[in-house]
C-alpha cells in the first residue's frame, strides 16, 4: 500500500476506535478473520510438495474435472485467492492449459459460496468462539512441531480457529454497534443505492483481499438489520468482482497464459456482476421461491445472501462454462505475446516461485527454451535449420549445399540475443529460490543448472568450431572440405537422434536404453573421425597442419555432441518412471558400450 | 469372476514379494518384446538407407540392442529359476 494511503488508513481507523468500542471490535474481528486466513493459506501451501503437482494432472484433463479440482479446493481450503494464487503458477509453469485454468476459476467460483452458506447458517446461530479456543490451543502446538506437515496442520487449525474468532468479534461487536448507530439509516434504495453498494462492496474486497471478509461482514451486518436486504445483495455483486484482484495481482509477476486467466476471472465475474444486476428483482423472486422448498425463514435474510451468492456464482457457470474453448481464443487475442529483439524467459515468473514443484517445472521449460535456441543457433552455424533434421531431408548433399551458400554466421550476437538473457535469468531464478528442506527439488535445480551450463558450452564449442570450418569452405583441398561436411553432418544428425529420442521418451519407447545407442554414436564417430584423419595424414591428402587443425575441430565436435546430450538427458528424462527400473538394468555400462564401438571399429 | 478377482487381490495383497517378482518378470518380457521390435525396424531401415554415416549409426545401433536383449534375457533366466527355487 502506498505510504500516504496507508497513513490515512490508519488515522481514520484510530479516529474510529476512538468514537467507537463497536467499530473497534469489527475492525479486530476483520482483522483476526483474514489473519486466519493467510494461516490457512501458509498451511495449505505446506502440503503442497509434488502431491499437489500429481492431483492436478490427474483432475484436470477436462473441463468438468477442472470444474471439480475448483469447487472441491475452494470448498475445502475456504479460499478462492489461493486457488486461484495456485492456478496462476501452474499456468504460468505449463502444468497447465488456459481451459484447464478457466474450468477450474469456474469451480473455485461456485466453492468459496460455500463459505457464506458456513457463516450465515453456523456462525451466526452457533457459539463458534467455544469451537475456536481449542483449534487455536492444538494449531499453535503443532506449528511448533519440527515435522513439515504437522506444522501446516498447526497452520490450518490455528487458521480455522482465527476465522472463527473473527466471525466472532463481528457478530459480537455489531450487535453492539446498533445500539450506537444504525447503518440502515444510510440505506439506499432504488438503482443509484444498487451501484454504490456494488462499488463500495469492490473496494472492501481489494482492500481486504478477500470475498470472504466482505461476505462475513455483509452477512453479519444484515442479520442484524444494519443494512438492507437489497444494498445487502450489491455488496455480494461487488465482492464477487472484487475478488477477481487476488488474481490479477497473482498474474503481475506471471507470464502471458497467468495474466491471460487473471483476464478471464476478471471478465467472467465482472459479466455475471452485470447481469444479476439487470435481473436482481428476478433473482430476489427466484431465492423467495426456493427458500420456501429449503426450509429458510423468510425473515432469514442471512440464509438468504448465502443462497444469493451461490445462485450468483451458478448464473455465472450457465452462462460462460460452456464457451471455454471461445474464452481462450478471445484471451488470446485480447494478451498477445510480444516478441523481444532480445529473447526474454518464458516461465520465469515471480508466481512461478510460489511453491517447490513449480519453481523444478518452469527452470525445466526454461532450460528447454534454452536448449531450443542452443539448436537454432549450432544448426545456423552450419547453414541448417531445424526442419533439415527431418529424415528425408538431412543428408550429406544438403550439408554440401549449405556449405556452399552459406555466409558466416555470427554466433555471438546471437548468443547475446537467444541465450544470455534466458541463461542469466535462469541462474538469477534458481539461486533466488531458497528452500532448505526440499532436498528433491534442490538436487533437481542442481542437475537443470548442470544441463543449462552444457548448453551454453556446446555453443563455445560450436564457435570454436566455426572458425576452421569456415575456413575450410575457401579451401581448394576436397579432403579437408570433406571432413569439415562430415563434422557438419555428424553434429546435425546427432540433433536429430535427440529429438527423436524426446519423441521416445513421448511414447514412451525405451528412452533410458536408446541412451546408451548415443553414447555409443558419440565415441564410434570420435574413433572413425581420428582414424580418418590419421589415414589422410598418411595418404598425404591433408597437411599435417590441416591434420591437426582438424583433430582439434572433431574434439570440439565430440564435445559439443556430450554436452548436448547431457543437457537432453537431464531435460527430457524427467519424470519417465513406467519401466526406468528394469530399463537401467539393461542399460550398458562404459566397458560394454567400449567393447561394441571397438567391434563396429575393427568391422 | 468378481469372487475369482477379489481372491486374485487378496493373494497378491498377503503375498506382495511373490508378486513384486512376477510383476519384475512381466515388464521385463514387455520390455524384451519391445527391444526386438526395435531391432526389427533398425535392421529394416538399414537395408533401405545408402547413407554412409546412417549406415555406421544403425549398426551400432544393432549392436547396442542385441548385447541390451543378451542381457535381459539372463535376467529373465535368472528370475524365473529364482522364482522356481521357492
Amino acid at each position: 500500500m502506498h505510504k500516504a494511503l496507508l497513513l490515512t488508513v490508519i488515522l481514520l481507523l484510530s479516529y474510529g476506535f476512538w468514537l467507537s468500542d463497536a467499530f473497534k471490535g469489527i475492525a479486530a474481528g476483520v482483522s483476526i478473520f483474514l489473519f486466519g486466513m493467510l494461516s490457512l493459506e501458509q498451511g495449505f501451501k505446506a502440503f503442497t510438495g509434488g502431491a499437489l503437482e500429481r492431483i492436478l494432472q490427474r483432475t484436470t484433463d477436462t473441463s468438468w474435472k477442472s470444474f471439480g479440482f475448483g469447487f472441491l479446493s475452494a470448498t475445502l481450503m475456504q479460499s478462492s485467492g489461493l486457488v486461484s494464487v495456485i492456478t496462476v503458477s501452474f499456468l504460468s509453469a505449463g502444468l497447465l492449459d488456459l481451459a484447464a485454468g478457466i474450468g477450474i476459476i469456474f469451480g473455485s467460483n461456485l466453492g468459496t459460496t460455500t463459505g457464506a452458506w458456513l457463516i450465515a447458517g453456523l456462525g451466526l446461530k452457533v457459539n463458534i468462539a467455544a469451537y475456536a479456543m481449542p483449534l487455536l490451543v492444538f494449531g499453535v502446538l503443532c506449528i511448533f512441531q519440527r515435522s513439515k506437515k504437522l506444522k501446516g496442520t498447526g497452520y490450518v487449525l490455528s487458521g480455522l480457529g482465527f476465522l472463527l474468532l473473527g466471525i466472532h468479534y463481528m457478530k459480537d461487536s455489531f450487535e453492539h454497534f446498533e445500539n450506537t448507530i444504525n447503518l440502515a439509516n444510510y440505506a439506499m434504495p432504488g438503482v443509484k443505492g444498487l451501484l454504490i453498494y456494488t462499488a463500495i462492496g469492490i473496494i472492501a474486497t481489494i482492500i481486504m483481499q478477500s470475498s470472504h471478509a466482505t461476505m462475513l461482514l455483509t452477512i453479519t451486518a444484515v442479520s442484524v438489520h444494519q443494512i438492507t436486504y437489497d444494498n445487502a445483495l450489491a455488496l455480494v455483486i461487488g465482492a464477487n468482482i472484487g475478488t477477481t484482484v487476488t488474481a490479477i495481482i497473482a498474474s503481475l509477476g506471471a507470464n502471458i497464459q497467468g495474466k491471460r486467466l487473471a483476464g478471464s476471472h476478471l471478465l467472467i465475474n465482472l459479466l455475471t456482476g452485470i447481469f444479476v444486476l439487470f435481473f436482481v428483482k428476478d433473482f430476489v423472486a427466484i431465492i423467495d421461491k426456493l427458500s420456501i422448498y429449503l426450509g429458510i425463514a423468510a425473515t432469514d435474510k442471512a440464509m438468504k445472501l448465502a443462497t444469493f451468492h451461490s445462485l450468483f456464482n451458478l448464473s455465472g457457470i450457465i452462462l460462460f462454462f460452456p464457451f471455454i474453448r471461445q474464452q481462450v481464443m478471445l484471451l488470446e487475442k485480447m494478451f498477445i505475446e510480444k516478441r523481444p529483439n532480445i529473447f526474454q524467459p518464458k516461465y520465469l515468473g515471480a508466481s512461478a516461485m510460489d511453491f517447490p514443484e513449480t519453481v523444478v517445472e518452469s527452470v525445466r521449460l526454461e532450460s528447454i527454451h534454452l536448449y531450443e535456441n542452443a539448436i537454432y543457433i549450432i544448426l545456423r552455424t552450419f547453414g541448417l535449420y531445424k526442419y533439415d533434421l527431418q529424415t528425408n531431408v538431412l543428408s550429406m548433399p544438403l550439408i554440401e549445399r549449405s556449405n556452399h551458400n552459406s555466409i558466416e554466421y555470427d554466433i555471438d550476437a546471437s548468443y547475446e540475443k537467444r541465450i544470455k538473457g534466458i541463461y542469466s535469468a535462469i541462474i538469477a531464478f534458481i539461486s533466488q529460490v531458497g528452500f532448505t528442506g526440499q532436498m528433491t527439488q534442490s538436487s533437481k535445480l542442481s542437475w537443470l543448472r548442470e544441463a543449462n551450463k552444457h548448453l551454453v558450452e556446446a555453443i563455445k564449442d560450436t564457435k570454436h568450431l566455426q572458425k576452421n570450418w569456415s575456413r575450410s569452405r575457401t579451401s581448394s583441398n576436397q579432403a579437408t572440405i570433406n571432413e569439415y561436411n562430415k563434422i557438419a553432418y555428424q553434429i546435425a544428425l546427432h540433433i536429430q537422434q535427440i529429438e527423436n529420442f524426446r519423441h521416445e521418451i513421448e511414447n514412451n519407447e525405451l528412452p533410458l536404453l536408446s541412451l546408451d545407442t548415443l553414447k555409443a554414436a558419440i565415441r564410434n564417430d570420435d574413433v572413425q573421425m581420428n582414424y580418418a584423419i590419421e589415414t589422410l595424414i598418411r595418404e598425404q591428402k591433408i597437411t599435417p597442419q590441416t591434420g591437426s587443425s582438424l583433430i582439434n575441430d572433431s574434439a570440439y565436435m565430440h564435445n559439443i555432441k556430450k554436452n548436448l546430450l547431457k543437457a537432453a538427458e537431464t531435460l527430457f528424462l524427467h519424470g519417465t518412471d513406467g519401466n526406468a527400473r528394469i530399463e537401467r538394468q539393461l542399460a550398458l555400462n562404459d566397458a560394454e558400450i567400449n567393447d561394441i564401438v571397438q567391434t563396429v571399429d575393427t568391422k | 469372476m468378481k469372487i475369482e478377482k477379489l481372491f486374485h487381490k487378496l493373494h497378491a495383497f498377503f503375498d506382495t514379494d511373490r508378486h513384486r517378482k512376477k510383476q519384475h518378470i512381466e515388464e521385463l518380457k514387455k520390455i524384451l518384446l519391445k527391444l526386438k521390435k526395435k531391432e526389427r525396424k533398425i535392421t529394416h531401415a538399414l537395408q533401405q538407407t545408402n547413407d554412409d554415416s546412417l549406415r555406421e549409426h544403425y549398426q551400432t545401433e544393432l549392436k547396442i540392442i542385441r548385447v541390451q536383449r543378451v542381457k535381459g534375457i539372463e535376467l529373465l533366466q535368472q528370475l524365473k529359476e529364482h522364482k522356481k527355487a521357492e
